[in-house]
């Protein structure tokens, strides 16, 4: 695995496009949260906002929680590089060479789906690094790991996200169609559809693949406030069975479909 | 001699096309085996089956005597279709990568690209190459790690002459190394200049295979006949047994005859018996690309 690794380092070493794409994602994790924190400092300057709001979400342990709901705004910079490493390959025809020059196919798409798990797990260390400097910084109350399985509900809302462009790019090949069906279906498609279902069957609509991961992450902020709302929300281990099941058929599809196709 | 390739009953469908149609062949050890058909005819079909970028409907085939692998393919230098590399790495970095697929030496790298005269711009990114430029670096590729088999598809594609030249002459040399080199070409020309072997492909189907000279040698040939009175000579041919079609151009007379019958002594003979004095007779040797279009039944022969 560690000469497939290196041959996929070699393919990006010199690939500007991907590391200033790379570098802006982890840009963007700070910049959303200190947006966001700029946002909240206000609002808790009047001093009722506590009684309205419930704790500030910045502070321990609700960090945890704030910072990772609010970088999974960003999810889909990762899936732009996904799409865009991947569906090079096919731009290239280079998938075809390097399968020419003695590559398996298998050993092809397991690569790409280790290095898809490898961008998961640095996502997820940079956003802890990002939740506990916030909430360091923040001072407000003592460092607490509590609540910091969130981090890891985040790695698996990466998978979830990075699974989905990684079938996109092998369904599709075209990096334009890939990231464009990718974009308008988080951001609109997914959420519309979801959204009429809910107003007629809640909580179906969080059953979507996207949103099932975005069920795992609830809104951090109003705590108290939300609790007056009349918002039905499935229970956590029912949509990280969803989740699940949507990720290993993502990859699952991309691994057998590769293997498969002619190329 | 052993065989390098062997195809039996290959099919491809696409859809309801029939892009090869139960191709069987050999490919014998250090040959130059050309794959020889006009656009279309299924010859990168073929070859992406052999080098499993495609996916066969039925059929099998074995290469360097051995079921399909990756590590035979990595003993196989290959150009398909286009030169495929990444446009963003230089030639040198692109080698890199292929290198270590194949597990060649890096040290091998910079001898390729002198092979092909690239060395000089190893460090300009691929898509500041020309096409031909490209096309080279390709091959330089393909010959990491000085595999004993090369399969190329149409090497000589977008070339200038004087690069079309030079991959000729160096395929004849790695032939002379004693390298098997199978090459898909629509180029008759190119076959004729660089094979010894042959199979022909017409769409998808295999109409003849076996060497160069084999496969051209059937049908007719002509002999160009000159005498001061043509329709005498005219007259008197027609009497003779084995000729097939007269006709007379630019002041001779063409002869259509089977050389398994006749040959240019007896028709000298038959003229000389006959009171005629022939002034002129030379075998026309028919083109390769009349034979083959003949082959394909394409065109119908017209000399």
């Amino acid at each position: 695995m560690l000469h497939l690794l290196y041959i996929e380092w070699l393919k990006l070493k010199n690939y500007r496009t991907f590391w200033i794409l790379a570098a802006l994602y982890l840009i963007s994790i700070s910049g959303i949260n200190y947006i966001t924190l700029e946002f909240i400092q206000k609002a808790y300057e009047n001093p009722a906002a506590k009684l309205i709001a419930g704790v500030h979400p910045f502070s321990f342990p609700d960090v945890w929680q704030t910072v990772t709901y609010m970088s999974s705004f960003t999810l889909f910079l990762p899936g732009l590089l996904i799409i865009i490493n991947y569906t090079n390959e096919f731009n290239y025809k280079t998938h075809r060479q390097n399968i020419i020059d003695g590559y398996s196919r298998q050993a092809f798409i397991t690569v790409k789906i280790v290095l898809v798990l490898l961008l998961a797990i640095i996502s997820t260390l940079v956003v802890s690094i990002n939740a506990a400097a916030f909430g360091i910084t923040h001072n407000e109350t003592p460092f607490s790991f509590e609540k910091a399985h969130y981090i890891g509900l985040f790695f698996v809302q990466c998978l979830n996200y990075f699974g989905l462009a990684l079938l996109l790019s092998v369904l599709f090949k075209r990096a334009a169609l890939a990231v464009g069906v990718y974009f308008i279906y988080i951001t609109i498609l997914e959420n519309m559809i979801a959204g009429i279902i809910n107003r007629y069957k809640a909580p179906a609509g969080n059953f979507f693949p996207i949103d099932s991961a975005d069920s795992l992450i609830t809104f951090p902020m109003f705590k108290e406030a939300q609790k007056t709302l009349p918002i039905i929300r499935p229970e956590l281990w029912q949509v990280a069975i969803a989740c699940g099941i949507y990720i290993i058929i993502y990859y699952a599809i991309s691994y057998w479909r590769f293997s498969k196709q002619d190329l | 001699m052993s065989i390098v390739l062997s195809l039996h009953q290959l099919s491809k469908n696409y859809g309801k096309v029939q892009a090869l149609q139960q191709v069987s062949f050999d490919v014998p050890q250090g040959c130059v085996f050309g794959i020889l058909g006009p656009n279309g005819s299924g010859k990168t079909t073929l070859l992406g089956i052999i080098m499993n970028v495609l996916q066969p409907t039925n059929g099998s085939f074995t290469l360097l005597g051995k079921q399909p692998s990756n590590d035979v393919r990595k003993q196989i230098g290959t150009l398909l279709e286009t030169p495929n590399f990444y446009h963003y790495l230089s030639g040198e970095r692109n080698l890199e990568i292929a290198a270590t697929i194949k597990g060649v030496s890096h040290a091998d790298i910079a001898t390729v690209l002198e092979k092909v005269n690239l060395y000089e711009r190893r460090k300009s990114k691929f898509s500041t190459y020309s096409l031909g430029m490209k096309q080279r670096l390709a091959i330089a590729s393909a010959l990491l790690g000085n595999p004993d088999v090369l399969v190329l598809d149409e090497p000589t594609n977008g070339l200038d002459p004087v690069g079309i030249a030079e991959i000729r002459n160096l395929i004849i040399q790695l032939a002379n190394e004693g390298k098997t080199i199978i090459m898909a070409s629509h180029l008759l020309d190119e076959v004729e200049k660089v094979c010894t072997h042959v199979a022909v492909l017409q769409k998808g189907k295999l109409l003849n295979t076996g060497t160069v000279d084999e496969v051209f040698a059937t049908g007719d040939s002509i002999a160009v006949l000159q005498a001061e009175n043509l329709d005498q000579l005219s007259t008197v041919i027609k009497t003779l047994e084995g000729v097939q079609k007269v006709q007379i151009k630019n002041n001779s007379l063409h002869v259509h005859f089977d050389m398994a019958t006749l040959s240019l002594k007896t028709i000298n003979l038959h003229c000389f018996n006959n009171g005629i004095v022939l002034s002129g007779l030379q075998l026309l040797k028919q083109s390769l690309e009349s034979k083959f279009l003949a082959l394909t039944g394409g065109l119908t022969v017209n000399q």
